[in-house]
Formats: structure tokens, C-alpha cells, sequence
């Protein structure tokens, strides 16, 4: 128990200093900055309650907010990734169900589950991080445009982090 | 009540979700440049100790660049103030009583946090109201435009980048005089649009834009950028892009100026409303 809060306790700490070190640094063409951090409310075990997962998505959203000097985009689309993880988990569980108290990961479910996963999850965490930054409705298809090019850099770093980083 | 504490308990995360989701949308919404430099104040400790630091290794592989645009404009100056010595020795005159001429004033700080990418940007300067800076500076990179001061603290302040959908400049072609208004579209961080220029006036590929000094903001004649796409759209205006002579990505020293009389020529306006 206390072991993998550590040992998520790392990872987020990893993941934020990844975001706002490195990644916001990275600007591909102008238009595309891929949010790897979502990973975060990815990764929180199976058994954590909901309540939990909701604190520690809007804090780490919070913490990226107060890098970027965005006030409270960050917090509330990765709020709403947090709460809307039980009901995707769900909507995609595999047919004998989740093994309780496992990891949430690539290696326990499989590649295809996993891309699933990632890929819902990110969609819906980009869909409400862009058009809350634009606040507007005009201009929809160059947003939907934007979120369709930094959701698919930010799940391919996803699966590449995944991929590589089981033997740690 | 007991139906009361099995709907919350039941219904618990949900509850989280509104209440911390309100909280965001609230500091979403309720000014961004305010919370902006609201934020600085707060958080000068960690974040922004850690940019400064950050910046200084960026900073200092620029080096190169940055002393060759210094050394140029050391010329400029050198040259200017040759202009002038040998002018007044030409006159005799000498007018001592700079403080009743001089409009604007002239300082330097260090971005040490910048963004292009998102579709409101803003930077943050190492320089604040200890140091003199006050909202409504213009901001400048060399004589090229950057932006504008919304907030500052002590000793950091943040302006709104040009490249944001909420910036708007007064500015004109250098040819012939027209101005109009110059905007960012959010498309691409190397170009604006200048809009509300009649059809009627003759603009080229390549024309420069400059500032109007309309807005007490920014001096007369900085410049913008150059013209490089022009479309005669279905209204009487063309639609103009520019290209942008600062380039935001390498943004690193700036440029503020303080306009001296702007209290007064605002007044004088603010009287005849």
C-alpha cells in the first residue's frame, strides 16, 4: 500500500516536471503541444475511489495551470478526464472483467485495451482543454483541428512512455 | 435526512466533481489578465524562481546573437548622439530642461516565461513596480513591437503578448498614412492581420506597417511587420496578413517604454465623452 503510493507519488511528480520542463518547450509547427501529463489520471490503480481520483486530477491540472499561467483550463479538463475515467473503464472493461487491485496498464490488458483507453480518455481531456482556451465557438472546425493533431502526439508519446518505461 | 446522507454518499463523487469543477470554471472565468498577475504574486516562490532559472541557460546560449543586435544598435545610438552634439554646437543653443520635452521613457528587462503556441499568450518579464513598471507600458523588441504590460508585481510584471486573440494595436501602412486595426488570428505565431483598410488604397506585397501612437501606448512609428499576403475579400476592407518582424520564439530581451504625458492626453479625451 504505502509502496505504490510512493511509487504513484513518483510518477506524477515525473510526469508534471516532464509536461512543464519539457514539453511545453516543445512546439511543433506552432500548433501542436501534446499534454502527456493526462497520463496521470491514466495510470491511478483500479481500487482507488472516485472521490480520490477527482483530487489528484484537478491538483495535478492545478499545478500545470500555475506553469502555464492558464487560469483553471488545465484543472477543469483534467477534472472532467478524472470523472468521466469510471464510466470509460466500464464502457470498455474486458469480458472476465477487472482483476482487482491490478495496474491499469499496457502490460495487464494488452496493447489494444490500452490504446482504447488512452485514446477516450485523451479525446475528452483535449476536446475540453481547447475549446476552453479558444471560448468560443467560431472558428470550430480549425479547433476540432487542433485537437485532433495534439491528441494524436500526445497518445503516441503515451503508448511510446508505456511501452519503454515497464522496466522500471 | 437520512435520504439526504444516502443521496450524498451515494452520489459523493459526483458532488466532488461539481464542486471542484466550479471552482475551476469560476477562475476561468473571472478575468484572465487580472488572475494573471494575481498569480505571479503567488506564485514568485516556486514556479517562477525555477523559469528564472531555466531562462538563464537559455539565455546564455544566445549569447552570440544577442551581442551582435547590441553591438548594432550601440552604432545606432553612437550615431545618433553624434547627430545631435554636433548640431547643437551648430545652434549655440543648449536646452538643459529635458524632463519638459521627453514623452517616453526607456527600459529593459528579460523574458523569463513565453509562450507562442496557445491562442491567448502571454510573457512574464524579471521587472516589476520596484523597478518602475507600470500597466499600459508598451513592450518592444528593439524598435519592433512585442506587446503590452496587464500586470505587475513587485518585481515581475506579465504583458499580453500580440500574439493573442485579445490584443488589439492601432496601426498604419509607412507608405501612405492609412491605419487600421491590427490583430492575431491564432493560426500561425509569425503572422497578424491588419483589417479595416479600404479598397480603394493602393497596398503592395512587402509595404511596411507600423504603430499610429493613437492609443498613448505605443510611440509613433515602431514597427510591426511587413505586408505579405493581401486578399480583396466581399466587404469594401482587404484582408491583409503580416508577417511579424519580432520573432516571439527567440524572444528574450525587451524593450519597455513609458509614456510620460499618457495620463495627460487621456484626460484631455476623457473630457469631451
Amino acid at each position: 500500500m504505502i509502496n505504490s503510493i510512493l511509487r504513484f507519488g513518483v510518477i506524477i511528480i515525473i510526469l508534471i516536471l516532464f509536461q512543464v520542463l519539457v514539453l511545453n518547450h516543445i512546439q511543433f509547427s506552432g500548433y501542436v503541444n501534446p499534454y502527456v501529463y493526462i497520463m496521470i489520471v491514466l495510470l491511478l490503480p483500479s481500487l482507488t475511489p472516485s472521490w480520490l481520483v477527482l483530487v489528484i486530477s484537478f491538483l495535478s491540472g492545478l499545478v500545470i495551470d500555475l506553469f502555464c499561467g492558464s487560469p483553471g483550463m488545465h484543472a477543469s479538463a483534467t477534472l472532467l478526464a478524472g470523472f468521466s475515467r469510471p464510466y470509460v473503464l466500464r464502457l470498455i472493461s474486458p469480458s472476465d472483467g477487472y482483476e482487482s487491485g491490478s495496474n491499469l496498464s499496457m502490460a495487464v490488458y494488452g496493447v489494444r485495451w490500452f490504446f482504447i483507453y488512452t485514446l477516450l480518455i485523451v479525446l475528452i481531456h483535449h476536446t475540453a482543454l481547447f475549446f476552453l482556451e479558444v471560448f468560443r465557438f467560431a472558428d470550430f472546425f480549425r479547433t476540432i483541428l487542433r485537437i485532433l493533431l495534439s491528441s494524436f502526439f500526445t497518445i503516441g508519446f503515451i503508448l511510446l512512455i508505456e511501452y519503454y518505461g515497464k522496466r522500471r | 435526512m437520512r435520504n439526504l446522507l444516502n443521496f450524498l454518499l451515494k452520489y459523493n463523487s459526483f458532488i466532488v466533481f461539481l464542486i471542484l469543477e466550479g471552482i475551476a470554471l469560476y477562475w476561468l472565468t473571472s478575468g484572465n489578465s487580472y488572475h494573471n498577475s494575481r498569480m505571479v504574486k503567488g506564485m514568485q516562490g516556486v514556479t517562477r524562481g525555477m523559469e528564472e532559472r531555466l531562462s538563464n541557460v537559455r539565455s546564455y546560449l544566445n549569447l552570440r546573437e544577442i551581442n551582435s543586435k547590441l553591438a548594432s544598435e550601440n552604432n545606432a545610438l553612437r550615431n545618433s548622439i553624434e547627430r545631435f552634439t554636433s548640431q547643437e554646437n551648430l545652434k549655440f543653443i543648449s536646452v538643459k530642461d529635458t524632463l519638459f520635452r521627453q514623452q517616453y521613457q526607456y527600459t529593459s528587462a528579460r523574458v523569463i516565461n513565453n509562450s507562442v503556441n496557445k491562442q491567448k499568450n502571454f510573457f512574464t518579464l524579471d521587472k516589476g513596480r520596484a523597478q518602475g513598471i507600470k500597466i499600459d507600458m508598451a513592450v518592444t523588441n528593439g524598435k519592433d513591437v512585442a506587446g503590452v504590460i496587464v500586470g505587475c508585481t513587485d518585481n515581475f510584471s506579465i504583458a499580453i503578448s500580440l500574439l493573442n486573440l485579445d490584443f488589439r494595436l492601432s496601426a498604419r501602412l509607412k507608405s501612405n498614412g492609412y491605419f487600421g486595426s491590427l490583430s492575431w488570428d491564432g493560426r500561425n505565431y509569425r503572422h497578424a492581420v491588419l483589417n479595416e483598410i479600404p479598397q480603394h488604397i493602393n497596398v503592395s506585397i512587402g509595404d511596411t506597417i507600423e504603430t499610429t501612437g493613437y492609443s498613448a501606448i505605443f510611440p509613433e512609428g515602431m514597427l510591426i511587420g511587413t505586408v505579405s499576403d493581401l486578399k480583396k475579400s466581399g466587404s469594401d476592407f482587404y484582408k491583409i496578413t503580416i508577417e511579424l518582424f519580432t520573432d516571439f520564439k527567440k524572444l528574450q530581451y525587451v524593450n519597455i517604454i513609458g509614456n510620460m504625458k499618457r495620463t495627460e492626453q487621456l484626460e484631455l479625451e476623457n473630457q469631451l465623452q
